[in-house]
């Protein structure tokens, strides 16, 4: 029995099903996702085969390009992921990635948006804890990246903050800042990348940085705990007074106290705020 | 030889602009006709990429090209992404805003690709409707290319030059005439590639695109990735005989050259446009 010719709505969710399928392509148009719209036994009547190439290779040239396309927007995105794991994992990792989470964006940008979460739904990936960290950190970085310029807070408008005011003032980040805690070690890694050697294995050790941008370059702040906790305290909008005096407080000497300024100084002039509210 | 209705100039020639020549383009400032900035590069970012185009777009005339707004498909047209590309138009001052006749994907996911339409009744109006109804929001002419394909539906009813023709007519549309995909089509349908530049409404061609391929054997992939073929620029010697000299772009995506190649390349074409120019004096 010859087909009814298909409305454009199911012609083009039949042939969606086809192109994002992730076996191959005589899998993907004997899937019952692709059946449901148009039984397989009419291929050759919805795809015409051509002179040099069948039904099923011509929708192929769609479908094998798909899962490509994706692999190379997420090595963009996640380069140090990708060299840590190789050509043959990270493609397979891309494969489950975008069954789970495709793009729904009119921007490949936004693809890559939810791989930290993939590795918490999908614990059972080798080295998921550590590549959840890793995921963190480089979707940190394209975010920094692209984030709206803002006006970096200068030394006048601090210079205009009374001293009486300075104890309840607060200070907002700039929008390219972002700050992170990591349970593993991942800085030796982005570096192994860019220096291109072998990648470390992965490394359960608290680590924390602050990430923002400066004349468009994305740079980076490793930290202790001690100056992360400041930061994220700072940058949460405590009153400075007392954010300082926390940190301050659980100075063991002076000199550590001192230090405690030595930071604060470090970020202003880094230009990680765009405004102080006294 | 008409020119396009709406005035749009005929810009010269131009290339696409990619993020590995901003340095070169800032520093030499090439002598060139006008970019082509890809529309989803700009229009999600406030960063470095913004940055740059905002001192390129003062240096040089700019036009548009987008891949996402898949204005074939039965899903609801993206009005958010229609804000952005219209605040990007306003914000570069694009001379047009292109994209593609095709889809990119259904049921709230984008696959990035430009699909085929079927060539029917059914998809040539649901296409118009929708480009009046993208026009109207962006307040200027809709550019539209003809897609390379690499598949024919059975439902088609019409040829894909017939198709074209009528959409850009009852949309009242522009169109962003591509003479590689028309060649690279027309090897994997076999069909021929002379024909359909011959019914293509010459006053509706606002824009001509130039790029290498890559040949399988059994089919041609658009890949961008390599020099203009020779087939390709003697059907483009046609399309300036037959349509009239417009703004020229070459696209050079995968495995791109420096600047200077690049360049060379879209140069190739004035040789064509003058020859041209010569001949109908």
């Amino acid at each position: 029995m010859s087909l009814e010719r298909p409305e454009l709505t199911r012609l083009q969710r039949w042939m969606q099903e086809v192109v994002v399928h992730p076996g191959t392509v005589e899998e993907a148009i004997e899937s019952a996702e692709a059946e449901r719209e148009i039984p397989s036994e009419h291929l050759g009547e919805v795809v015409l085969p051509s002179h040099s190439m069948t039904s099923a290779e011509r929708i192929g040239v769609y479908h094998g390009m798909y899962l490509m396309r994706m692999e190379e927007a997420l090595e963009t995105d996640y380069p140090v992921i990708r060299y840590h794991l190789g050509d043959h994992q990270f493609a397979h990792l891309v494969r489950e990635y975008v069954q789970r989470y495709p793009s729904t964006s009119y921007t490949l940008n936004r693809l890559g948006d939810y791989l930290p979460q993939f590795f918490l739904d999908e614990s059972e990936w080798p080295q998921a804890a550590f590549l959840h960290d890793l995921a963190r950190l480089e979707l940190a970085m394209t975010e920094v990246f692209d984030e709206e310029e803002t006006p970096v807070l200068g030394a006048a408008e601090l210079e205009d903050v009374s001293p009486e005011a300075w104890e309840a003032a607060r200070l907002q980040p700039i929008a390219a800042f972002r700050l992170l805690a990591f349970k593993h070690s991942v800085i030796p890694n982005l570096v192994a990348f860019h220096e291109d050697r072998p990648s470390p294995s992965p490394r359960r050790r608290a680590s924390w940085v602050a990430l923002y941008r400066r004349d468009y370059s994305v740079l980076r702040l490793e930290l202790s705990r001690a100056e992360h906790d400041l930061l994220r305290a700072i940058v949460d909008g405590t009153p400075l007074g007392e954010a300082l005096a926390v940190a301050a407080a659980s100075s063991k000497s002076s000199r550590q106290q001192a230090k405690v300024f030595r930071w604060f100084r470090t970020w202003i002039s880094e230009g990680l705020f765009t405004a102080i509210e006294s | 030889m008409n020119d396009n209705r709406w005035g749009l100039p005929d810009l010269g020639l131009g290339v696409g602009l990619r993020t590995t020549h901003y340095s070169h383009i800032l520093s030499e400032k090439p002598e060139i006709g006008f970019f082509e900035i890809l529309t989803e590069n700009y229009i999600d970012t406030g960063g470095r990429p913004l940055f740059l185009l905002d001192q390129i777009a003062e240096l040089y005339p700019t036009v548009m090209h987008g891949v996402s707004m898949s204005i074939g498909s039965t899903d609801p047209i993206d009005f958010d992404y229609l804000a952005k590309v219209k605040a990007l138009a306003d914000r570069t001052g694009a001379l047009w805003v292109s994209d593609h006749i095709c889809w990119t994907g259904v049921l709230g996911r984008n696959t990035h690709d430009l699909l085929p339409l079927p060539y029917t009744e059914e998809s040539l109006a649901h296409s118009v409707e929708r480009i009046k109804i993208v026009q109207d929001y962006l307040e200027r002419p809709l550019v539209l290319e003809n897609p390379s394909t690499y598949l024919e539906f059975g439902a088609s009813d019409m040829p894909e030059w017939e198709f074209v023709a009528r959409l850009a007519e009852d949309a009242d549309c522009g169109l962003l005439f591509d003479v590689n995909n028309v060649y690279v089509s027309a090897y994997n349908h076999r069909y021929d590639p002379v024909a359909y530049i011959d019914a293509i409404p010459a006053d509706r061609v606002c824009q001509y695109h130039l790029a290498g391929h890559t040949n399988k054997g059994t089919h041609i992939i658009d890949t961008h990735s390599d020099h203009v073929v020779d087939p390709v620029w003697e059907l483009f010697g046609h399309t300036i005989r037959t349509v009239g000299l417009r703004a020229t772009l070459l696209e050079w995506d995968a495995d791109i050259p420096p600047f200077e190649v690049v360049h060379q390349e879209v140069l190739k074409a004035g040789d064509w446009r003058r020859q041209e120019v010569a001949d109908v004096a």
